[in-house]
C-alpha cells in the first residue's frame, strides 16, 4: 500500500481567515440550528462509523449545538446523533442555492482560486491509474456530489481532463441519494468513483460506501478525500479548529477509523496519504491571534516558526500520516 | 517446482543471493564455490568450481570477478545449467559477446544478468509512469550515482582494470547506464570526461562523465564517482508533463538512503503554459525487495518459461557497449589508457 505526500506551495493565512470563511462558517451554523429547532426532523444516536465502537466508551469531543464525540479506540470524530440523509440534503441543497443567489461573481473567483485544489485531485487520478495495476485505464469516472458543492469543478474537468469521460451526479434533495448512486452505477458502471469532501457530511458514511461495494464493477477504484481527525490542527485545537464547521463534519474520521471502515466493508486500501495543506497555517494564525493561548512547545514554536520552518513541519505532518485532511484509494 | 542452485563466488554478492533463494522458496543451494571456505554456510562449500557439479545443479549464480565470468558462464551453459550471473557482465563488451555466442548454442537455457536495480520499486513506478503515457513524451535524463571509494581502494580488485575492465563507470555507474537504456533503449551521440583524481597511483577512473542522446533526442547525462563522498543515487526524467525523480537507492549497505520517488504532473495556466514548481507526489520505499523479485523472474523463467524482461544478454551487451563508448569518448583518458597498458607490457 502507497502512502503518498503531496508536496506543494504553503497556503497563504488568509486562506482561513477570510470574511467568507467566517460568512460561511456562520452561514452553517445558522443551518444546523434551524435544523435542531425543528421538530419534525427526527435524530438518532449512534455508535463511531469508523470502527464501530459504542459512544458510550467514547469521550466528548464538543458540545457545539450537537454532541461530538472522539473514539477511544479508533480516534475518530463524529456526530453521536444525526438526522436522515434526506433532511440534511434538503438544508444543504437549500444554503448552497442562497450562497450562488448572494454572490455569484464570488462563486467565480472562488472557482478561479480553487483550480489548483482542482488539477491536485485530477493529477491524484492520473497517477494512481499509471500505479494501481488494474489493468485497464480509468476511462470513466462517477463524481458523486462534489460538483454541487463546487460550482466550478465540472468546469474544471471539461478543461483538464483529457481522456477521460465524467459523469456527475449531483445533489438533489428530492430524491433517494442511495438509491440514485445505485442505480447510476449499475446502468453506467464507472472504472473510478470520486467522492470528494462528501464523506464528511454523510449521515450513515458506511451506507454510502456498501452501496458503492454493492453495485460498482469488481475492480473499480474509489478515491475518497475527507477530513482527517489524526490532524495536528485537530489534536491541538479540538473544536477550536476552524476546519470544524460541525454540518460540514458529521464525521471526521482518523486513518484508523476509516481503513477498518473499509476493509470491513471488504474494499482493498491500494493507497492512503494526509494531503493536508493547511495544518501550520491554521495553528500559526491561531497561537499569533490568541496570545493567551499556551501549549507546552507548539504556542512558542508557532509564534516563531517563519514559512520555511512551516513548510517542512506540514510536510512532516504528510509523512506521519497527521495532517487534517485525508485521501484513500480503494478497490472494489 | 524447487530448482537445485549452486553457487560459484560465495562473497558478499552470493551470500545475498543465497538468502533471496531462500525466501523465494523454489530453490535449493546445493553446493557453494569460493577461496575462502573456512565457515560454516550450511551448505557444501569448495575451492574448485567444477565440484559444484558433483551436486547436480539446475542453475548456477555466477558471483564470481569480472574476469572469472565468462568462464564460468560459458561452462555452465556448456554444461546444461541455467545461469543467474552478476553485473558487470564481464570486463568488455567481447565478455559478452562470448558468453552470447555460448548462450546462442543451448537456447533452451536462461541466462539472465543481475542488473537489479531494475526491479527497485521507485524506479518501477517510474517506469510504469513514463511506459503508460502518463508523463508524456521524455525529454532527458539525468543520473549522479557516487559513493566514496571505499577502504583498500587501491588493493581491490575492482580497480585492477584487468581484473574489472574499469573504474567506478563500470562498477557502479553501469547501473545508471542500464537505467537510461531502459528509459530510452540506445544513444546515438556519446560525450565525456573520465578522470582519475583522488587515487592517481590506480590506473582505473575515479570519476566519469557522460552526455549521450538518442536517435528520437533524448538526452541523458551521467555522473559517476567514487569521490562523491556521501553515496548518492539521484535519477531524474523530465517529461513534456512533468517530471519524476528518484533519489536514494535502497542497498545491500543500506548507505544510500530512503528510496524517494518524487512525480509531478505540470499545472497548466490558461494559455497552456506550465506554472513553476507543481504540486509533487512523494513516495518513500523503506524496504528493499529488489533482490526477490530478480530472483523470481529468473525463477519463472526456468520453470514456466516466462521471458526475461530484465538482465537479457542483449541488455548486457547494449550497457557493455555504452560503458566503452563513454571510455572511448574520452581521447585523453583513452590515451591514458594505452600508456598504461604500454607500461604493464
Amino acid at each position: 500500500m502507497y502512502t503518498p505526500v503531496f508536496i506543494d506551495e504553503l497556503p497563504d493565512a488568509s486562506t482561513v481567515s477570510s470574511r467568507k470563511s467566517e460568512l460561511y462558517r456562520l452561514t452553517r451554523a445558522r443551518g444546523l440550528t434551524e435544523l435542531l429547532l425543528d421538530g419534525t426532523t427526527p435524530w438518532h444516536d449512534r455508535a463511531c462509523p469508523g470502527c464501530g465502537q459504542d459512544r458510550s466508551q467514547s469521550g466528548n469531543f464538543s458540545q457545539a449545538l450537537i454532541p461530538f464525540h472522539r473514539c477511544s479506540h479508533c480516534n475518530t470524530i463524529y456526530a453521536a446523533k444525526v438526522p436522515a440523509q434526506a433532511p440534511l440534503d434538503a438544508l444543504r441543497a437549500r444554503l448552497q442555492a442562497e450562497r450562488s443567489e448572494a454572490s455569484a461573481q464570488a462563486e467565480a473567483d472562488a472557482g478561479s482560486r480553487q483550480e489548483f485544489e482542482f488539477v491536485s485531485v485530477l493529477n491524484w487520478i492520473r497517477l494512481t491509474e499509471a500505479r494501481a495495476a488494474t489493468g485497464r485505464p480509468l476511462a470513466q469516472v462517477l463524481d458523486y456530489r462534489f460538483c454541487s458543492e463546487n460550482p466550478a469543478w465540472p468546469g474544471a474537468v471539461a478543461r483538464l481532463a483529457q481522456n477521460r469521460g465524467w459523469q456527475f451526479l449531483p445533489l438533489d434533495p428530492d430524491s433517494e441519494p442511495l438509491a440514485d448512486l445505485a442505480r447510476t452505477l449499475r446502468q453506467s458502471p464507472p472504472d473510478a468513483v470520486l467522492l470528494n469532501a462528501e464523506l464528511d457530511r454523510s449521515a450513515d458514511p458506511r451506507a454510502l460506501l456498501q452501496t458503492i461495494r454493492d453495485h460498482a464493477p469488481e475492480g473499480t477504484l474509489v478515491f475518497v478525500a475527507t477530513s482527517c481527525a489524526d490532524g495536528l490542527e485537530y489534536e491541538i485545537l479540538g473544536a477550536d479548529s476552524p476546519s470544524f464547521v460541525p454540518l460540514d463534519r458529521l464525521n471526521v474520521f482518523s486513518v484508523k477509523g476509516f481503513e477498518a471502515l473499509a476493509r470491513g466493508l471488504g474494499y482493498d486500501c491500494l493507497e492512503i496519504s494526509t494531503p493536508g495543506r493547511l495544518d501550520a497555517v491554521i495553528l500559526q494564525r491561531y497561537f499569533t491571534e490568541i496570545e493567551s493561548a499556551a501549549v507546552p512547545f507548539w504556542s512558542g514554536f508557532f509564534r516563531e516558526a517563519d514559512r520555511d520552518r512551516l513548510r517542512d513541519l506540514q510536510i512532516l505532518l504528510q509523512r506521519s500520516l497527521r495532517s487534517g485532511v485525508m485521501r484513500f484509494v480503494l478497490k472494489t | 517446482m524447487t530448482l537445485r542452485a549452486a553457487i560459484i563466488g560465495y562473497g558478499k554478492m552470493g551470500q545475498i543471493r543465497h538468502r533471496a533463494m531462500e525466501r523465494h522458496g523454489g530453490f535449493e543451494v546445493v553446493a557453494a564455490c569460493d577461496t575462502h571456505t573456512g565457515f560454516d554456510a550450511g551448505i557444501p562449500l569448495m575451492t574448485d568450481p567444477m565440484q559444484v557439479y558433483d551436486y547436480d545443479p539446475d542453475v548456477i549464480f555466477c558471483c564470481v570477478p569480472n574476469m572469472m565470468i565468462p568462464d564460468v558462464v560459458c561452462e555452465a551453459l556448456k554444461r546444461g545449467k541455467h545461469v543467474f550471473s552478476e553485473k558487470p557482465p564481464g570486463r568488455n563488451s567481447d565478455d559478452v559477446r562470448r558468453m552470447r555466442a555460448a548462450e546462442a548454442t543451448r537456447p533452451e537455457l536462461v541466462l539472465k544478468f543481475g542488473f537489479n536495480h531494475r526491479f527497485h520499486d521507485a524506479i518501477e513506478n517510474a517506469r510504469q509512469l513514463i511506459a503508460g503515457g502518463t508523463m508524456g513524451d521524455l525529454y532527458f535524463m539525468r543520473g549522479v550515482y557516487g559513493k566514496a571509494g571505499g577502504a583498500n581502494y587501491a588493493q581491490n580488485w575492482r580497480n585492477d582494470p584487468d581484473q574489472s575492465g574499469g573504474g567506478i563507470l563500470i562498477d557502479q555507474g553501469i547501473h545508471m547506464l542500464d537505467l537510461f537504456l531502459m528509459f530510452a533503449e540506445g544513444f546515438s551521440e556519446v560525450q565525456s570526461f573520465v578522470q582519475r583524481k583522488f587515487w592517481t597511483d590506480v590506473p582505473v577512473e575515479d570519476n566519469a562523465f557522460a552526455l549521450m542522446k538518442s536517435p528520437e533526442g533524448v538526452v541523458a547525462s551521467l555522473h559517476s564517482s567514487a569521490t562523491q563522498w556521501q553515496h548518492k543515487f539521484i535519477l531524474e526524467l523530465y517529461t513534456r508533463g512533468g517530471f519524476i525523480s528518484v533519489n536514494g537507492i535502497l542497498s545491500a549497505s543500506g548507505t544510500y538512503g530512503t528510496e524517494v520517488l518524487n512525480v509531478a504532473l505540470n499545472r497548466l495556466d490558461q494559455d497552456g503554459n506550465p506554472i513553476p514548481n507543481p504540486e509533487s507526489q512523494e513516495i518513500r520505499f523503506t524496504e528493499d525487495r529488489s533482490w526477490d523479485k530478480e530472483i523470481a523472474e529468473f525463477h519463472d523463467a526456468v520453470v514456466h518459461g516466462a521471458p526475461v524482461l530484465c538482465g537479457t544478454s542483449q541488455q548486457a551487451l547494449d550497457v557493455m557497449t555504452l560503458v566503452e563508448r563513454i571510455y572511448a569518448a574520452d581521447t585523453d583518458w583513452t590515451s591514458q589508457r594505452a600508456g598504461h597498458a604500454a607500461r604493464a607490457v
